[in-house]
């Protein structure tokens, strides 16, 4: 597989991530073509024995967004703002329901990756575990938090 | 709602990245024109790990053969510069010939000869121990000193034989064929000019006695004569020792089966692989002795590391 057979047929799936990663759809399009950089870079290290060029781009993407988002807490530091952390400009998929929306905004950056690996784009455990770093049951608890984290959400809001 | 509608519903909102963005990374993958890189650290290490390891064996293998010589200097076996010839005559570059000055023609000299002799097995040292013996009797000399020792495989002898001086160059050439010679060594010394000296004070001393015996012969006198007759007697009593003992050369034999250091230059095809197995494991214990703490403290470090940033890491998601 090239690279570019690659990015064609990931980039969606990589775009998604993102997006439900930041919260912040304009901050994943930035993130996406960096992400793709890196990856053009690092390609020589990939080894399809090891994982799927999918999972491979997602661990590029969770460490551009890492990236990202430690310079985004330099910068308020920086510009003193911490007393009142800056909200990305959440914007989840259209057509969510306006309840969902506003429970997926009360989840933390880590929760809504976990919830856009397992659940928005069907990763299996062991793959969403190589890319966050932790072991699958890991994976399955924080998962679970996070949807019932959701749930209860959803039910204040009702 | 419940979890299962939720998990539906948000499975049901899968976006798609907008076109702008979908342009940018269709330029970066254009970009990709490198061919896939031929030489990578793993071709490298293919290639390197048996480079590494002929390199060793070679090195190994060509190791023994100068430390059987080192050590065969190190055990003073003989002297040094017979080593050298020894270490010759093993590859069969070259042999030792004996070396037998004739004794010179008239005079008495004291005649002292050194022969080193290997034999291949130990039961080789008691037939040259006889027929070095026949040697000396056929020539009409006889063993002072006889030493032979034997123990498994070795063995070593040591003979001190008189010989006729008049037959001591036979006795060599005869004595050097019973083995192959690893050391030689030949000492002359000239006694004639003592005897020389001591002929002339016994002829002073004659004409003393002549002198007084053609005095009166008075008590005083003839203590005279006995004390110079004693005296000539004392002196003509050396000389002649001096030229019995002259008249035998001595012969000193040393005999031996090739010493353990001598049999490592002649080793199975396999000894080569014993000693790198021995320096490899050698190489172990000290890489296992300096290495293991080593490598547990880089071990402890990368997991304080991995969970300082797990940590960290944690901390940034949660607040994002």
């Amino acid at each position: 597989m090239t690279f570019a057979q690659a990015a064609e047929e990931h980039l969606d799936d990589v775009y998604g991530y993102l997006a439900w990663f930041t919260g912040d759809r304009a901050a994943a399009d930035d993130l996406a073509g960096e992400t793709f950089e890196r990856a053009l870079r690092l390609w020589h290290r990939f080894d399809p024995k090891r994982g799927s060029a999918r999972t491979w781009l997602f661990q590029v993407a969770r460490t551009t967004a890492l990236d990202h988002f430690r310079s985004e807490r330099r910068r308020t530091r920086r510009e003193q703002l911490a007393a009142v952390p800056e909200r990305y400009e959440e914007r989840f998929p259209d057509g969510l329901a306006a309840d969902l929306q506003a429970a997926l905004g009360a989840l933390t950056a880590g929760e809504r990756e976990v919830v856009a690996l397992r659940v928005v784009l069907d990763i299996d455990a062991s793959s969403a575990a190589r890319i966050l770093g932790i072991s699958p049951t890991n994976v399955t608890t924080r998962l679970n938090r996070a949807l019932k984290k959701l749930e209860e959400a959803l039910h204040v809001a009702a | 709602m419940s979890q299962r509608d939720l998990v539906a519903e948000l499975r049901a909102s899968r976006i798609t990245s907008p076109d702008q963005v979908r342009e940018r990374v269709r330029l970066i993958a254009a970009a990709d024109t490198r061919p896939p890189r031929r030489f990578t650290a793993r071709r490298a290490l293919v290639i390197a790990l048996p480079v590494a390891a002929a390199l060793a064996a070679a090195i190994v293998f060509t190791q023994p053969r100068h430390q059987a010589q080192e050590q065969r200097v190190a055990h003073g076996e003989v002297a040094a510069p017979a080593t050298a010839l020894q270490a010759q005559t093993d590859s069969g570059a070259a042999k030792l010939a004996p070396i037998t000055p004739a004794p010179p023609a008239g005079r008495v000299v004291n005649y002292d000869a050194f022969l080193s002799l290997r034999v291949p097995t130990s039961n080789e040292i008691s037939n040259a121990v006889k027929r070095a013996l026949h040697v000396a009797a056929s020539l009409g000399g006889y063993p002072t000193s006889v030493h032979a020792e034997t123990k498994a495989k070795r063995g070593t002898a040591d003979l001190t034989l008189k010989i006729p001086r008049q037959h001591v160059q036979e006795a060599v050439t005869r004595l050097s064929a019973l083995g192959t010679i690893t050391a030689e060594q030949v000492d002359l010394q000239d006694l004639q000019a003592g005897i020389n000296a001591t002929n002339r004070e016994i002829a002073r001393l004659q004409k003393q006695l002549a002198a007084l015996r053609a005095e009166p012969q008075t008590p005083l006198t003839e203590r005279k004569i006995a004390a110079l007759t004693a005296r000539i007697a004392s002196l003509q009593r050396g000389t002649a020792d001096t030229r019995r003992t002259a008249h035998y050369a001595t012969v000193n034999l040393h005999l031996a089966t090739p010493s353990t250091a001598a049999h490592a230059t002649h080793h199975g095809p396999l000894h080569g692989l014993g000693v790198a197995l021995r320096w490899i494991g050698i190489a172990a214990v000290y890489v296992l002795a300096l290495g293991l703490p080593a490598l547990l403290l880089v071990a402890v470090g990368w997991l304080a590391v991995r969970t300082i940033r797990r940590r960290r890491e944690n901390a940034l998601l949660s607040r994002a």
